[in-house]
């Protein structure tokens, strides 16, 4: 067996990837066709994990939300620029802030939660959006990075969306009531155009809430 | 319902009984079906089969044949049974009128 094959089989999970290369071993395939074989049981597996609808939601929701949240960080970041020439107060810069890490680290959150095997794709979406707006940037008196204020909690989202996968049902109430009320209150209807990157928060809500019950009824 | 691979690869694996992991199961097809099939195909679709409860998998002991890896062991569950017979007897109920299954001659328009 080649040893490119055992290099390809780091794909695979670990049960299956002992079971592979022994088959491999045990039938005397060697070279390509080892490879081949291996490659072709990844490519398969990832195609079944396409099956679900999880993936497909955790992409849109990792490239839908970085597009806006790219504009979200440019707006925070002008809005900086206006502070400190007086132009602009703190109180409302500080709930402008809030709102996009709310809205960064939910959007991360369900995407890590949803995604499980196939979030590097998510990840992929989010950078391409990313790089395609970094690389168009033309605004000349602020940094380039200043539309990437997002990726932080974004991500910080995502590593615990996948660690814990779902939030009790007080602490997702909480937070999309608080998000929803500090955007009404600071903005009134302003940035209504970004309600997409509400439904994360109410999603985690939703899916508390299943959970919540479901532990009752076992309870029960 | 299963799909015609799924019921290939369970009723190969009910007939290895105590023997039946990957490697066996996918020269039994190649074999017994006369198709080739892939470890792709065959590591999916067991895969599928375990997680709808049709099929236990678990890991079995290391040869020097094999490099001193473990084999993945199959056992068709009860619920696997119960759909295999299903589906072979839908198969059959389907095929009743059909001349190959009936010994008849092929009636052609």
């Amino acid at each position: 067996m080649s040893s490119l094959a055992e290099m390809a089989a780091i794909f695979l999970a670990l049960k299956d990837r002992d079971a592979v290369l022994g088959d491999l071993a045990e039938t005397g395939a060697s070279g390509w066709s080892a490879l081949g074989s291996v490659l072709g049981l990844v490519v398969r597996q990832q195609m079944e994990l396409w099956r679900a609808w999880q993936p497909w939601v955790a992409s849109s929701v990792a490239f839908a939300g970085s597009l806006l949240l790219l504009s979200v960080s440019f707006g925070l970041s002008v809005d900086s620029r206006h502070l400190l020439r007086g132009e602009r107060e703190y109180g409302s810069l500080l709930c402008e802030a809030l709102l996009m890490l709310s809205w960064a680290w939910t959007s991360g959150f369900v995407v890590g939660s949803l995604s499980g095997k196939t979030r590097w794709v998510s990840g992929i979406l989010c950078a391409i959006s990313c790089l395609s707006c970094v690389l168009r940037f033309q605004d000349t008196s602020l940094s380039r990075l200043c539309v990437l204020l997002f990726l932080l909690p974004g991500v910080v989202g995502a590593v615990q969306g996948v660690r814990r996968a779902r939030l009790s049902h007080r602490t997702a109430l909480t937070l999309a009531i608080a998000m929803t009320a500090l955007m009404l209150v600071w903005s009134g209807m302003l940035y209504m155009q970004n309600w997409f990157l509400f439904l994360p928060a109410w999603w985690l809500v939703a899916h508390a809430d299943r959970s919540k019950l479901s532990n009752e009824k076992a309870a029960a | 319902m299963l799909g015609e691979f799924e019921y290939v690869l369970m009723t190969v694996a009910a007939g290895l009984g105590e023997s039946a992991y990957g490697a066996a199961i996918r020269e039994e097809i190649e074999k017994v079906a006369g198709r080739s099939c892939s470890i792709g195909a065959l590591y999916t679709t067991i895969e599928r089969l375990e997680k709808k409860g049709l099929l236990k998998t678990w890991m079995g002991e290391a040869t020097a044949q094999r490099g001193g890896r473990a084999k993945r062991m199959v056992r068709v569950t009860p619920k696997g049974m119960h759909a295999a017979k299903e589906f072979y007897e839908a198969m059959m109920r389907v095929s009743r009128n059909a001349s190959w299954a009936t010994g008849e001659p092929e009636r052609v328009s």
